[in-house]
């Protein structure tokens, strides 16, 4: 079996994440939505001295930037929201499958915006993935 | 719930609001990764959520709950959240698809299944072990 170049970095996503459902879990047991969602910040900031760039962002293109602080201000604004579909009536059992469907996004958009191809096997792969979050929210 | 009462319902469009902000989200990481290393995508990460945070304080009005151990994990969520990021951000950067690489990270409840059934002591569904099967078979897929 031929393991991709990206393999062990989603190994670590899923280990990382895959801890961070059971903390959602235990954090909310304790404190309003709102607050944990602060506290989250809190510890993203908690490894930043770790990861302190050796050069200047700014030697970094301004377009390159403003894609980095909107991918973090979309996480932020999309945690909200889901923390407010459950707080708005949405049972979890409901709600967490259906915004685990995310990845939708990047597959349709994949081809026109990246121009990425996507091969069969990946294909069926994606499917496979994206039927497995559905039942594994469940 | 009929899916015409669905789609009255507020939970249901913030739902779709969240899969909208969540798709942008890995698009323009992955589109920000092409040229920024991934620790540094990591480190300005925090800074493009001060913005929502600071809404979340001003909606409590500034007063945010005292349980130690409620803080412990909110921090400890956000810890282990930016460490999954920044292999999030380095596995965009190997070239690799990024449809493929954002769905194969998006099976991460396959680990809080095996955590919730061994720590917590939940019971594993027939659903669950279908959806571990479906996993199992999208990672051998992706290596194709």
């Amino acid at each position: 079996m031929h393991l991709p170049p990206w393999f062990w970095q989603c190994a670590v996503v899923l280990v990382a994440w895959g801890i961070v459902g059971l903390l959602q879990k235990l954090s909310t047991n304790h404190l309003s939505a709102e607050s944990a969602l602060v506290w989250l910040v809190v510890g993203f900031f908690l490894i930043d001295p770790l990861l302190y760039p050796k050069e200047s962002v700014l030697a970094y293109s301004s377009r390159s930037l403003a894609w980095a602080f909107l991918s973090a201000f979309l996480n932020a604004l999309g945690a909200w929201a889901l923390l407010a579909a459950m707080k708005h009536g949405g049972k979890a059992s409901i709600v967490v499958p259906l915004t685990a469907l995310y990845p939708l996004a990047m597959v349709f958009l994949a081809p026109v915006i990246l121009h990425e191809s996507v091969t069969r096997p990946q294909a069926l792969g994606v499917a496979c993935a994206l039927v497995a979050v559905v039942l594994l929210s469940t | 719930m009929s899916l015409p009462a669905a789609l009255k319902a507020k939970w249901f469009w913030y739902s779709i609001l969240c899969i909208v902000c969540w798709g942008g989200w890995t698009l323009f990481g992955k589109l920000g990764s092409a040229e920024i290393s991934a620790p540094t995508m990591q480190f300005l990460f925090p800074f493009g959520c001060i913005p929502i945070a600071l809404a979340m304080l001003w909606a409590r009005r500034f007063k945010l709950e005292k349980s130690p151990r409620g803080i412990f994990y909110g921090v400890a969520n956000g810890v282990l959240s930016g460490i999954g990021g920044l292999a999030l951000f380095a596995a965009y950067r190997t070239q690799g698809n990024a449809a493929v690489i954002t769905a194969a990270t998006a099976m991460y409840p396959l680990i809080t299944v095996v955590l919730a059934v061994t720590i917590l002591r939940e019971r594993l569904t027939w659903i669950h072990v279908v959806g571990l099967g479906f996993a199992g078979v999208a990672f051998v897929l992706f290596s194709i």
